[in-house]
C-alpha cells in the first residue's frame, strides 16, 4: 500500500446464510486517493454489501481491507470520521425539520452543526423547517448527502443515492459530491445510471460477486449510450425478442380515437396548486410518457387520472369512461404500478397472483392459466412460495408488473417502474412494454431515466404543476436544441425557469 | 353473478392469508386469549378464600367457644389466631398478617340466655375491600345459623356489627369468566381488525386495492368477515372452555348465544375498522385501540356498576358495546331467556355496528374519490 492507495482489497470473501449466499467472492480491488469510482451491477450483483464491508459495517469471512491507512473493522472509531456513508435508505427523521435531522446528525458525528453553506449549495436553505418527511424525493437524497458530508470526509461511500432523482437534481448531487473536501475527496458512488457512472473517473462492473471490469469508462465506449451496450454484453448480453406477455392479449372495441383523456385536471392542496392545468389525449397503443423534475406533479397527475385522488377541477376519462363519475368501471381497464412496492410482503409469490388474478375476475382455470403465464414470462419459479417482501429489488418490481398486467387491461398506468432496477431488468420492462403497445395497449409512464423517454412516443414535459412542452421526443431534442433526452430535459426547464 | 362472488372470494381469502399465513403469527391470536381466560378467570377471583382470622374471647362460655368452634369448622378461612390481646391483633391487622380480627364480648353468654341480643365485633382491614366484604359475609352467614339454634330456645339472636360500606353482593367466579370473555373477544377483535386499513395504507397497497375495480362496500365485507369468523372461533372456544372448565352452565339457547355474539361481534369489528380506518398507520391504529378499549372496559360495568357511575359518563356507556355483550352473557348464561328479553341489548349493538362501519366504508369513499 502507497501513500497515494486509499482503498485496498485483496481477495475479499463474504457469504450469508451459513455459506449459502455468496455475496462476494475472491474480489481485489485498489483504489488511487481523490479518485471518483462508479460501481455498477445487477441486483444482488454485491454493490451494497462491498460499500459495507469497506465501510466496517459487515465482517469479512476473509481476506484484507485497508481503507485510508486503516483496518475498517479494528480502527472503526478512526476511519468514522474519516468516511461519509450514505446507504441505499437514508435514515431521515420523517418528523424532524431539515435543521433538526442536521443537528441531530452533527450531534451523532461530533462536529459542528453550521450546515448553512451545505444547505445553499444544495438549494434546501428556505426548507430548512420543513419537515424530512415532507421533501420531494430529490430534496430528501440531497439532505441524505449533506449528511454524509460533513465533517469533510475523506472518503465518501454512496450507494445509489441517484435513485428516484431527476435528472437537474441528480446533476446537484454530482456537483456536491465534486466539491466535497475540495475535490480531493475519494468517491465510490454505485448507480445503476449509466450516463453517470460513464461520467467518474473510473468504473467497476461487478457480477455475482466479482469485478468483471475495471478502467476507465471511455476506454470501453466513447459515449454513455455505447458504453450502457458493452456494460449490458460484459453481464451476460441481452437479446431482445418478442415479449410473450403480449401474446393473447385481445384488445377490446374502443369508442373514439383516445383511450386515455385528461382534461383540465387541476389539484389544489389549500392555496398551493400541486397540478395547475394538466390536459393531454392519449392514443390506443400509445406510450405517453411523463417527464418532469421531483415535486413537479406527476405522481398527483398519476393519482388522479387513476381515481386515488379526487380533481379540484377538470376529470379524466379511462376507454371513454369518466373516471370521476364512474370510477369502479373506469378501473377495470386499468392496470395500475405504484411508484413505491405495494404488494403485500408477507404473503408469497404465488398468493399475491393468485389475489390480483381474483381481484379481476379471473376465475378457476383462467386465473390458473393466468398465474402460470405470469410465472414463466418473469421466472419466478425460484420464488414462487417466498415471502414477496423477500425478494431481490428486480423481482419485487417484476411481480408488481405482473399483477398489473395479468388481466390483460387494455390500458397501462407505470409510476417509475423502473426505479431502482439494475440495467439489464429495465431493457426487459421496456421489452415488454413495447411488446404490449404494439398490441395495442395504451401505456402511460413516468420515469427519471431519460434513455427511457426515448422509447416513448410521445413525451409531456411538466413543471411546477403544468405542462411546459409536449411532443415525440426527436421534436423536444429539436426544441431544446439537444443532442439526448436529458439535455434536452435541462435545457427546457431552465428556460422556463429563466422566463417563467 | 358468480364473477362478483369469485372476486369478494380473492379478497376474503386474503384477507385470512394475511392474518394467518405464518405459525407465529397463528399462536399469536390464538393462544392469548385462551391462556388469558385460564389466568385472569384464576387469579381474577373477587371471593375472599384462604383468609387469616384473629378471634378475641372475651366471653369464654360454652356458647362462646361453640361459635368459634363453627367458624373454625367452616373451610372458609386458612387459619384462625385465638388470641386476647387486642393491641397485638391489632398490630398484625395492620401488618397485613391477619385480614380480620373478632372480638366477643364478656356479655356475649350474659346477654344471650336473658334473650337479648348479642354484638360481635368484626375488625376488616378496608384497604381491601374484596375481602373485607366477602369475611362479613361469612362470619354474618355463621352467626345468622348459630342464632338459629337460640331462637327457639330463649327467642334472642346474634346480630353482627360491622364498619363495611360495600353493599355485600355475592361475586360469583361465573360472572367473571362470562364478562372476561366479552373482554377478550374485544381485544381479539380490536387487535385484528384496527392494524388492517392501517397497515394496508402504510404498506401502499390499499392504494393497489382502490384501483382495482372493488367497491367500497366490498372492501369493506373483505375486512369484516375473516375477522368477525376467527372471532366468532375464538369467542365459542372461550365459552366451551366456560362450560367445560368452569363448569358455568350456560341455560339460554345455544343458538340464541351464538346470533347475540355475532352481532356483538359485528359491532366490535365496526369500532376497529372505524379505528383503522381514520388512523395513517399502524402505530397510531394500535394507540387508537389501547384508547378505546380501556375506558370501554371502566364503563362496561364490569369493573364498577354503571348505575354509581356519574351521570353523563352513564349517558356515554351507551355508545360502549362491551356494556351491553357483558349484560347479554350475562343474563343468556344465568337465566333461560329469549331474544325478547335480550332485545333491549341487541338493538344498540346493532346501531352501533351500522354506525362504525358506515363511517369506516366512507373513509374509504373519500379515498375512492
Amino acid at each position: 500500500m502507497t501513500a497515494a492507495t486509499c482503498i485496498e482489497i485483496k481477495n475479499l470473501t463474504k457469504t450469508f446464510d451459513n455459506g449459502k449466499t455468496l455475496a462476494v467472492d475472491q474480489l481485489s480491488l485498489t483504489i488511487a486517493k481523490g479518485q471518483t469510482v462508479g460501481l455498477i451491477g445487477a441486483d444482488g450483483a454485491g454493490k451494497t454489501t462491498l460499500l459495507r464491508l469497506v465501510d466496517g459495517l459487515l465482517l469479512p469471512d476473509s481476506g484484507y481491507v485497508s481503507v485510508c491507512g486503516l483496518d475498517p473493522v479494528k480502527d472503526k472509531q478512526m476511519l468514522a470520521s474519516k468516511t461519509g456513508y450514505m446507504p441505499q435508505k437514508f435514515g431521515l427523521y420523517e418528523d424532524l425539520t431539515v435543521r433538526e435531522n442536521l443537528e441531530f446528525y452533527a450531534q451523532l458525528k461530533n462536529i459542528d452543526p453550521d450546515f448553512s453553506q451545505m444547505l445553499a449549495f444544495a438549494g434546501l436553505s428556505n426548507f430548512q423547517d420543513r419537515p424530512a418527511g415532507k421533501l420531494s424525493g430529490g430534496m430528501k437524497q440531497k439532505l441524505g448527502l449533506i449528511c454524509a458530508l460533513a465533517g469533510n470526509p475523506e472518503l465518501i461511500l454512496l450507494d445509489e443515492p441517484s435513485v428516484g432523482v431527476d435528472p437537474l437534481s441528480r446533476r446537484e448531487l454530482l456537483k456536491m459530491v465534486k466539491q466535497a473536501k475540495g475535490g480531493k475527496a475519494t468517491v465510490l458512488w454505485s448507480t445503476a445510471y449509466m450516463d453517470e457512472a460513464h461520467g467518474f473517473d473510473i468504473a467497476v462492473v461487478i457480477d455475482r460477486g466479482r469485478i468483471i471490469y475495471c478502467g476507465k469508462p471511455e476506454d470501453l465506449a466513447p459515449d454513455s449510450r455505447q458504453f450502457e451496450e458493452k456494460v449490458i454484453e460484459l453481464m451476460g448480453g441481452y437479446k431482445p425478442k418478442e415479449s410473450p406477455v403480449a401474446e393473447n392479449f385481445v384488445m377490446p372495441p374502443v369508442k373514439g380515437e383516445y383511450t386515455v383523456e385528461a382534461l383540465d385536471l387541476v389539484k389544489c392542496y389549500g392555496h398551493f396548486h400541486a397540478v395547475k392545468n394538466n390536459s393531454f389525449r392519449i392514443r390506443k397503443g400509445e406510450i405517453f410518457g411523463l417527464l418532469g423534475p421531483n415535486g413537479a406533479g406527476k405522481s398527483t397527475s398519476f393519482k388522479m387520472m387513476c381515481g386515488l385522488a379526487k380533481p379540484t377541477s377538470g376529470t379524466a376519462r379511462i376507454m371513454g369512461t369518466d373516471i370521476v363519475k364512474n370510477a369502479a368501471a373506469a378501473r377495470s381497464h386499468l392496470g395500475y404500478m405504484a411508484q413505491k412496492f405495494s404488494l403485500y410482503p408477507n404473503l408469497s409469490v404465488r398468493q399475491n397472483l393468485e389475489f390480483f388474478a381474483g381481484a379481476y375476475g379471473l376465475v378457476g382455470q383462467q386465473a390458473k392459466e393466468a398465474v402460470a403465464r405470469m410465472n414463466k414470462i418473469f421466472d419466478f419459479s425460484r420464488y414462487l412460495d417466498g415471502n414477496a417482501g423477500n425478494l431481490p429489488l428486480g423481482y419485487k418490481q417484476r411481480l408488481s408488473l405482473a399483477c398489473a398486467i395479468m388481466h390483460n387491461p387494455p390500458v397501462l398506468f407505470l409510476d417509475e417502474p423502473t426505479s431502482g432496477v439494475d440495467v439489464m431488468t429495465r431493457r426487459e420492462f421496456w421489452n415488454h412494454i413495447i411488446s404490449l403497445a404494439r398490441k395495442g395497449v395504451t401505456v402511460l409512464v413516468t420515469t427519471h431515466f431519460m434513455d427511457e423517454a426515448e422509447f416513448c412516443d410521445r413525451v409531456s414535459l411538466f413543471y411546477r404543476g403544468q405542462t411546459i412542452a409536449t411532443g415525440t421526443p426527436e421534436e423536444l431534442k429539436r426544441q431544446a436544441a439537444a443532442q439526448t433526452m436529458e439535455e434536452a430535459f435541462v435545457n427546457i426547464i431552465l428556460q422556463q425557469e429563466q422566463n417563467p | 353473478m358468480i364473477k362478483c362472488f369469485s372476486r369478494l372470494w380473492a379478497l376474503i381469502n386474503k384477507e385470512f392469508l394475511t392474518i394467518l399465513r405464518d405459525t407465529k403469527s397463528r399462536i399469536i391470536i390464538i393462544a392469548p386469549p385462551l391462556i388469558q381466560l385460564a389466568l385472569f378467570a384464576n387469579i381474577l377471583t373477587m371471593e375472599t378464600k384462604n383468609a387469616t382470622l384473629i378471634i378475641i374471647d372475651n366471653s369464654q362460655t360454652l356458647e362462646s367457644r361453640e361459635l368459634v368452634a363453627g367458624i373454625e369448622n367452616s373451610r372458609w378461612f386458612a387459619k384462625i389466631i385465638r388470641s386476647d390481646n387486642l393491641q397485638q391483633a391489632q398490630r398484625a391487622l395492620e401488618s397485613e398478617k391477619v385480614q380480620g380480627i373478632l372480638v366477643i364480648r364478656q356479655d356475649f353468654s350474659r346477654k344471650l340466655k336473658k334473650g337479648m341480643t348479642a354484638d360481635i365485633q368484626l375488625i376488616l382491614d378496608g384497604r381491601t375491600p374484596t375481602t373485607a366484604i366477602g369475611l362479613n359475609d361469612y362470619i354474618t352467614q355463621i352467626a345468622g345459623r348459630f342464632s338459629q339454634k337460640f331462637t327457639p330456645r330463649t327467642g334472642a339472636c346474634v346480630s353482627t356489627l360491622t364498619r363495611s360500606w360495600f353493599n355485600p353482593n355475592v361475586v360469583y367466579q361465573w360472572y367473571l369468566v362470562i364478562s372476561l370473555i366479552v373482554i377478550l373477544a374485544l381485544v381479539i377483535t380490536l387487535m385484528l381488525t384496527s392494524l388492517s386499513v392501517a397497515r394496508e395504507r402504510e404498506l401502499g397497497t390499499f392504494e393497489q386495492l382502490i384501483v382495482s375495480p372493488y367497491t367500497a362496500f366490498e372492501i369493506l365485507i373483505g375486512k369484516t368477515v375473516p375477522p368477525l369468523f376467527i372471532a366468532l372461533i375464538l369467542q365459542a372456544a372461550m365459552t366451551a372452555a366456560a362450560v367445560f372448565c368452569f363448569d358455568i352452565p350456560l341455560t339460554g339457547p345455544f343458538v340464541l348465544f351464538i346470533l347475540a355474539s355475532f352481532i356483538a361481534l359485528l359491532s366490535f369489528v365496526g369500532v376497529g375498522l372505524f379505528i383503522s380506518s381514520v388512523c395513517d398507520n399502524q402505530q397510531q391504529a394500535i394507540l387508537g385501540a389501547f384508547a378505546f378499549m380501556m375506558p370501554a372496559i371502566l364503563l362496561s360495568g364490569f369493573v364498577s356498576p354503571i348505575e354509581d357511575m356519574p351521570l353523563f359518563l352513564q349517558y356515554l356507556t351507551y355508545a360502549n358495546p362491551i356494556r351491553f355483550f357483558i349484560k347479554i352473557g350475562n343474563s343468556l348464561f344465568l337465566k333461560d331467556i329469549g331474544l325478547a328479553d335480550i332485545w333491549p341489548e341487541l338493538m344498540p349493538l346493532l346501531v352501533i355496528s351500522f354506525a362504525t362501519l358506515g363511517f369506516a366504508a366512507l373513509t374509504f369513499k373519500r379515498n375512492l374519490e
